[in-house]
C-alpha cells in the first residue's frame, strides 16, 4: 500500500511540475510557422525569425512541411476548423484555389506594396497570400575552379553552348556534360522552362500558363525538336538522378553543369566557387515567390499579422537578404546586401529584360505532376516527344 | 427484467462502444465515399459516369500500349501485374525459406534479417528501392554490370519506363518476403512431428513429405498470407510514391496513387472516391474469399 501511495504521490509531483513548466511557457505567446525548409535553408530563415522574437518577446515554433504534404493534410484540417500552424508557406496556386481559408492581409499588404516586386494573391478584393522571398532560376551553374582547370568559358551563343557541352563531355571522368536532377520532378521542368523562354520567348511561357497555346503547337514543338531533343539524343544530359545526389556528383566533377534555382548556394561547400550563366539567347528567367497565408482558424491571428508585417518590412527583408540563398522581394534594398553568390544571381536577374512566373508552380493542380512525370519520360526516351506533348495537352 | 433482457443489456454495453467507433470511423466514411462516387462536384447524381470515366481513361487501362508496347499500361494493369509477379514469388520464397531455415543453426538470425524488410517503414522502403536500382550507387545495376550485362538493366531502373515497374515489384518482393517467411515458419512449428515420423516409417521421400504433409498442413497459413499479400498489392502506395511517383510517364502508376492524385492534386474528390470504391470492391472480394476459406476450415 505504501508503495502505491508513493507512486501516486511521485506521479502527482511530476505532473504538477510539468503543468507548472507548461504554465510558465504559456506566458510567452507562441506562433507556429509551417515552412518548406530544413537544414541550411532553414538556417538562412532563422535570423529573421529571431529578430521578430526579440522585438515582440514571442516564441516561434517551426514546423517543416513540404507543400506536397500540406496539400493532403490541410483540406481535412480546415474542414474541421483546425490548423496546424498560424502562418503557412504554401504553393501559390493552392492558396489561389482555397482563399476561403485565409484571412485578409490587405492591411499588411497595402503598407508595403509600393516597394514589393511580385504581386500578392488577391481574390475578390481580398489578399489571401503574400510573398516573402523569391527564388530565381538563373541558368546553368558551374564550378569556377572546374572551368579554370579545363580552360572553359561561359558561352555567348547557341553554337558556343553546344561547343562547351562537347568540351565538357570530352573531359576525362565526366559522365555527361549536364547533370539532370530528379526526385519530385521539378529540376527537369526548370531546365525545360529555361529553354522554352530562351528560344520561344517569355511570352510563350505566359501563353502556356494561360492555356493560350497548345503544347503540340509549332511554337512549343520547335523548341523541343531543335534545342532540347538533339541535346538529349547526343547525351548532353545525364539520366535523371536524385537531385541532392546530382548536386554532389556535379560538385565532385562527374558532370560539368547543373541547372537549378538560386537556393543551390546553400547546398554546396564553397559558394564562392559558383558561377552561373543563362542560355545565351535568354531575355527572361523564371522567378517565383515563396508565398504564405494565415489560416482563419488560427487563434493567434493578430500576432500572425504582425509577423507577416515584419516579414515584408524593410528590416525583415534586409536580414533575409544578408543570409543569402533567396532573393528578397523589396526593391528599396541594394543588391550589395546579398552575399557574393547571390549578388551574381541578382545580376543575372537585373540583366534580363523581364522575369516570368514558374510554369508548373503557377498552373499547379494535377497538371503539375503530369508535367514533371512526362518530362522524366522524355529525358530517357526523346523519341516519345509526340506522346509527351499530347499528354501535356490532354492533362491541361 | 428477464434473464434474457439482462444478457442483452450487458451485451449492448460491451458492443455499443465498438459499434459507435466503427460507425464513425469506418462505416460512415465508407458509405460517404460510396455515395461520393455516384455524384459530381455539385452533388448531382451521375450514376456510373465516374466509374466509366475512371475505367476508360488511359491512366487506368491503356489498351493502345498494352501489351505490345512498353509501359505505361495503366494503373489497373500495373496493379494486376504486381499481383501476378509478386504474389507467387513471395509465397514460394516464404515457403522454401521457412523450410530451409527450419531447425538449422543460425536460422532464426537469417529469418530476422529477412524480416527487416517488414520492419522498415514502406516509405523508407521506397527510397531504398530507388537507391538499390540506381546506376551510380545501386547494387543491382553494379552486379549486373559485373556479370557482363549491358543496356537498360545497368542503368537507373526507376528512370526508364521499361524497368521502373519491374524495379518496384522486385524491390517489394525483398520487402515483403519476410512476412511470408515468418508466417510459414510459425506454421511449420505447429505441424506435429508424429506425421513426419509416420511418413518416415512408410518410407516417404523428402519431397513426398513436403507435398503431402507440409504444404497441406500449411494451407490455413498460406491462405492468410495470400489474402494479406493480395490486399497489400491492391492498395500499394507508399513505395511507389517514394521511389517513382508513378513514373516516368505513368509507367509505374498504381490505383492508390491515382486516387491520391485525383484527391489532392486535381482536388476531384468524386473521382478519388470512385477509385477508392473500385479498390474497396477488390479488397472485398479477397476478404470474402478468405472468410469463406476460414469457414470451410472450421467446418472441416
Amino acid at each position: 500500500m505504501r508503495k502505491v501511495l508513493f507512486i501516486v504521490a511521485a506521479t502527482l509531483i511530476v505532473a504538477s511540475t510539468g503543468f507548472a513548466a507548461g504554465a510558465v511557457e504559456e506566458t510567452v505567446p507562441t506562433l507556429n510557422v509551417s515552412v518548406p525548409w530544413s537544414g541550411e535553408e532553414l538556417d538562412q530563415f532563422r535570423p529573421v525569425v529571431e529578430a521578430f522574437e526579440q522585438r515582440e518577446n514571442v516564441r516561434i515554433r517551426y514546423l517543416t512541411y513540404r507543400a506536397e504534404d500540406l496539400a493532403s493534410v490541410l483540406p481535412a484540417q480546415f474542414q474541421a476548423g483546425q490548423t496546424l500552424a498560424d502562418v503557412i508557406f504554401m504553393w501559390d496556386w493552392w492558396i489561389r484555389e482555397n482563399p476561403q481559408h485565409a484571412i485578409d492581409l490587405s492591411e499588411v499588404w497595402n503598407r508595403h506594396e509600393a516597394n514589393i516586386v511580385p504581386p500578392a494573391i488577391t481574390t475578390g478584393g481580398k489578399v489571401a497570400g503574400v510573398p516573402f522571398t523569391m527564388v530565381a532560376k538563373p541558368g546553368f551553374w558551374y564550378r569556377e575552379s572546374f572551368f579554370d582547370e579545363h580552360g572553359l568559358s561561359e558561352p555567348a551563343s547557341w553554337d558556343e553552348f553546344t561547343e562547351l557541352l562537347q568540351q565538357i563531355g570530352g573531359i576525362s571522368g565526366v559522365q555527361n556534360p549536364i547533370a539532370t536532377g530528379n526526385g519530385v520532378g521539378w529540376p527537369i521542368t526548370d531546365v525545360t522552362e529555361h529553354f522554352l523562354i530562351a528560344y520561344g520567348g517569355p511570352q510563350l511561357q505566359l501563353d502556356l500558363i494561360d492555356g493560350a497555346v497548345d503544347w503540340q503547337s509549332s511554337r512549343v514543338r520547335e523548341v523541343f525538336e531543335n534545342r532540347i531533343v538533339p541535346l538529349l539524343e547526343a547525351g548532353a544530359f545525364s539520366d535523371p538522378i536524385e537531385w541532392t545526389q546530382a548536386v554532389e556528383l556535379w560538385w565532385t566533377g562527374d558532370y560539368g553543369l547543373y541547372f537549378m534555382g538560386n537556393w543551390i548556394t546553400g547546398m554546396v561547400d564553397d559558394a564562392g566557387d559558383l558561377g552561373v550563366f543563362p542560355l545565351p539567347e535568354a531575355t527572361a528567367i523564371v522567378t517565383g515567390p515563396d508565398t504564405f497565408f494565415i489560416p482563419q482558424y488560427s487563434d493567434q491571428q493578430e500576432l500572425a499579422r504582425r509577423f507577416a508585417d515584419f516579414l515584408l518590412s524593410e528590416e525583415g527583408q534586409r536580414i533575409r537578404a544578408e543570409t543569402g540563398g533567396k532573393l528578397i522581394i523589396r526593391n528599396d534594398i541594394p543588391s550589395s546586401v546579398y552575399p557574393e553568390p547571390d549578388q551574381a544571381v541578382a545580376a543575372v536577374v537585373a540583366g534580363m529584360e523581364t522575369t516570368v512566373p514558374d510554369l508548373d508552380d503557377t498552373i499547379g493542380g494535377d497538371w503539375q505532376p503530369t508535367f514533371w512525370d512526362q518530362l522524366k519520360l522524355l529525358w530517357v526516351q526523346p523519341d516519345q516527344l509526340g506522346d509527351v506533348l499530347r499528354r501535356l495537352d490532354q492533362a491541361r | 427484467m428477464t434473464k434474457r433482457q439482462a444478457e442483452l443489456g450487458s451485451a449492448a454495453v460491451f458492443v455499443l462502444p465498438a459499434v459507435a467507433i466503427m460507425g464513425v470511423f469506418i462505416i460512415y466514411p465508407a458509405v460517404a465515399t460510396l455515395v461520393l462516387s455516384f455524384l459530381d462536384a455539385d452533388g448531382t447524381f451521375v450514376g456510373l459516369r465516374n466509374f466509366i470515366t475512371v475505367l476508360t481513361h488511359e491512366d487506368t487501362i491503356n489498351v493502345d500500349r498494352f501489351p505490345g508496347r512498353s509501359p505505361p499500361w495503366g494503373s489497373l494493369i500495373h496493379n494486376g501485374l504486381w499481383i501476378i509477379v509478386h504474389l507467387p514469388i513471395t509465397l514460394l520464397l516464404g515457403i522454401i525459406l521457412a523450410n530451409l531455415l527450419h531447425n538449422i543453426i543460425g536460422g532464426p538470425v537469417i529469418k530476422a534479417i529477412i524480416f527487416i524488410g517488414m520492419v522498415v517503414p514502406m516509405i523508407v522502403g521506397g527510397v531504398i528501392i530507388r537507391f538499390l536500382f540506381d546506376a551510380s550507387s545501386g547494387i543491382v545495376p553494379h552486379l549486373l554490370r559485373s556479370l557482363g550485362s549491358e543496356g537498360l538493366v545497368t542503368r537507373t531502373w526507376t528512370a526508364y519506363p521499361q524497368t521502373s515497374l519491374a524495379a518496384l515489384i522486385l524491390g517489394s518482393i525483398l520487402l515483403w518476403t519476410g512476412f511470408s517467411l515468418t508466417m510459414h515458419a510459425s506454421g511449420l512449428s505447429t505441424i506435429p512431428k508424429e506425421l513426419y515420423e509416420a511418413a518416415d516409417v512408410d518410407g516417404a521421400s523428402v519431397l513426398t513429405k513436403f507435398f503431402r504433409i507440409t504444404i497441406p498442413m500449411l494451407a490455413p497459413v498460406t491462405s492468410v498470407v495470400v489474402a494479406m499479400t493480395l490486399l497489400w498489392e491492391i492498395k500499394i502506395f507508399d513505395i511507389v510514391y517514394a521511389a517513382t511517383e508513378g513514373g516516368p510517364g505513368g509507367s509505374s502508376m498504381v490505383l492508390s496513387l491515382q486516387m491520391y492524385r485525383y484527391a489532392f492534386r486535381r482536388l476531384d474528390h468524386n473521382l478519388a472516391a470512385t477509385v477508392a470504391t473500385i479498390l474497396s470492391m477488390f479488397t472485398l472480394v479477397v476478404g470474402l474469399w478468405l472468410l469463406k476459406r476460414q469457414r470451410k476450415g472450421e467446418g472441416a
